[in-house]
């Protein structure tokens, strides 16, 4: 390699026109610096007093109802079914239970069907895995309300009643679209190797799908069962159309039950200071338990991400 | 052949959902046609009815909402990905990710005892002495009203709207932003012109996923939006009104099976059900349409 152009001297007339420009450039910068400096300063405090504008509603929401929840709770609130209003020692207990039966026949309902058909959008391809996938976020997206209705119409207008059973199907439809995508992502982490790994030990399809696929996936799987049902636990729309409440202590999925989310809404609307107080400590029960999903969800989430990794 | 059946299972249940509301809302259909859409009756005495009035008041409730949420979500999400250091940006993005989970009816009820008394004592007052803005706002400072349940409708959504837009934001390459600063680009500047340009669809995702939650919100809006069944004379966002979930919700139970009056309000339904589509599928087009965008 010749050194002749690393020796040759720079052309001066160059030098003097880049001199002048770089003094040109700096000048422009300076002048503007001290307003750009501002304009960063203003924009910072500006977008800035937008997070706390977010945060301060949400935190003083969390610290109300935990306050006005926790002066509602003794051990009556747990164990005795409601009392009509201004007689003391009623409770929730009719409500938690029926909460508890109505999002577990759901939840009985909507998980293995969900784990099928984000099989199905895994395994097979073509136009209808397609649409059932566009089927699935459409649904994610229409109201509760209507779901409600939905079952109103296909069941309780049939057999004539209210029941549990109506809302636990209103619910795992509520369920069924969250549970289908987020399964589906779940499944897709799962390499193709491990897969084609399985099928090449001769095990059949069904077998390296349970084996594999869906054993390899479980935390993602969890995460949004549990995301799924903690969307489902508070709504109260469709409730107040299929399982609409009730005063005594029921088990019958035949019957019409009582709900965490009726009693908000029920009580919460009446003027006795006794029930507006039931209203908080359910308030409150119902916000702890959606939590409690939420950040169970999310550490199985955690820690999918760090084994992928 | 099992993966087939479940899959047949959802598509007949989609399938229900829609004729299901759809099936029973023809008898007022059949009644008054397509001008049920833009009727503001709502008269049990003569049966006559109309959607209008719920049109109007979940298209204010939800304009409302939007207004607040999408920029203050946006400049949320801007400052947590933008201007703040990780460390606590993750703590915040998670807490703001958990209250979005928090069910709507205790936010409903939170509002109705917290919220309501103050915009009757201070917020509605102050607004009726702000120049221009007033002229929205005749009549009381009732409390329950449209501007209540606007409000607390963006409190809702805006967990929404920072989450998923915060998603959009990140996703935009570093080497953008760097190449503007170098540039001696403001923070501002980088934010407009690189930063949300570039997260264009993923933004656009954000604002239509709020936008259909504000729609459908029922619960919560029941609880603050006061529940009347006409619009009110002169229009202010003080009065009260109804929302096309709300009337549905309260009134379903007082009406009979087979009556005209049931068959109106599922009538209410399908539009509820069409303006969600409707806002669902706009979205997709939009964000798909923006999906190859490239700054220029």
């Amino acid at each position: 390699v010749s050194t002749d152009l690393l020796d040759a001297p720079a052309p001066s007339h160059r030098d003097a026109e880049d001199l002048e420009r770089r003094k040109l450039i700096q000048e422009s910068a300076r002048s503007t610096f001290k307003r750009r400096r501002i304009s960063a300063l203003i924009i910072r405090i500006v977008f800035g007093l937008c997070v706390v504008l977010v945060l301060v509603p949400l935190v003083a929401l969390v610290a109300y109802v935990t306050k006005r929840g926790v002066g509602a709770l003794s051990v009556a609130f747990f164990t005795h079914a409601p009392t009509p209003a201004g007689i003391p020692g009623g409770g929730i207990s009719n409500a938690i239970v029926g909460s508890l039966i109505i999002n577990g026949l759901a939840l009985v309902i909507a998980i293995p069907l969900g784990l099928l058909v984000a099989l199905l959008l895994i395994e097979r391809t073509g136009p209808i895995p397609t649409a059932i996938r566009f089927g699935a976020d459409v649904l994610t997206g229409i109201p509760s309300i209507l779901i409600g209705l939905f079952a109103y119409a296909v069941i309780v207008a049939h057999t004539g009643h209210f029941s549990a059973w109506s809302a636990s199907v209103a619910l795992a439809v509520l369920m069924l679209p969250i549970m289908i995508r987020g399964d589906e992502e779940a499944m897709r982490t799962v390499p193709t190797e491990l897969w084609e790994a399985g099928l090449a030990l001769g095990a059949p399809q069904s077998r390296v799908v349970r084996s594999v696929v869906v054993r390899g996936s479980v935390p993602g799987l969890v995460t949004a069962n549990l995301l799924a049902l903690a969307r489902a636990v508070g709504e109260t729309a469709p409730l107040l159309f299929t399982a609409i409440g009730s005063q005594i202590f029921s088990l019958s999925l035949n019957q019409p039950m009582n709900a965490i989310p009726i009693t908000i809404y029920q009580d919460g609307s009446t003027a006795y200071k006794s029930l507006q107080l039931d209203a908080w400590g359910a308030a409150f029960v119902l916000m702890v338990g959606v939590l409690i999903l939420s950040i169970i969800g999310r550490i199985f989430a955690a820690r999918l991400t760090r084994k992928t990794r | 052949v099992l993966l087939w059946g479940a899959g047949l299972v959802f598509v007949a249940v989609l399938a229900a959902i829609i004729e299901g509301i759809v099936s029973q809302s023809t008898q007022a259909w059949g009644r008054f046609g397509l001008g049920f859409i833009w009727s503001t009756a709502w008269d049990q005495v003569s049966n006559h009815y109309g959607a209008g009035t719920f049109i109007i008041g979940t298209v204010t409730v939800t304009v409302i909402a939007m207004i607040i949420a999408v920029p203050v979500g946006l400049a949320c999400a801007s400052f947590l990905t933008e201007m703040c250091p990780r460390r606590i940006a993750t703590p915040l993005g998670i807490g703001i990710d958990l209250i979005a989970a928090v069910p709507s009816i205790v936010i409903g009820l939170w509002g109705l005892y917290v919220m309501q008394p103050l915009f009757v004592r201070d917020v509605e007052p102050f607004l009726k002495t702000v120049p221009v803005v007033e002229l929205l706002f005749k009549g009381a400072p009732l409390g329950a009203g449209l501007i209540l349940a606007g409000f607390v409708l963006s409190i809702m959504i805006v967990p929404t709207m920072v989450a998923l837009s915060r998603t959009a934001l990140a996703g935009v390459s570093t080497l953008d932003r760097e190449a503007a600063m170098a540039l001696g680009a403001t923070p501002w500047q980088v934010i407009r012109k690189v930063v949300v340009p570039g997260a264009n669809s993923g933004v656009l995702a954000a604002a239509t996923l709020a936008l259909g939650r504000a729609v459908g919100e029922t619960i919560a809006v029941t609880f603050l939006i006061g529940n009347a069944t006409s619009i009110g004379h002169p229009f202010s966002l003080l009065n009260p009104g109804a929302t096309l979930g709300s009337i549905i919700v309260l009134t379903f139970g007082e009406s009979q099976q087979g009556s005209l009056y049931r068959s109106a309000l599922l009538a209410l339904a399908v539009i509820l059900l069409a303006m969600t589509l409707l806002v669902n599928l706009g979205g997709r087009w939009l964000v798909r349409k923006n999906r190859n965008f490239r700054l220029p």
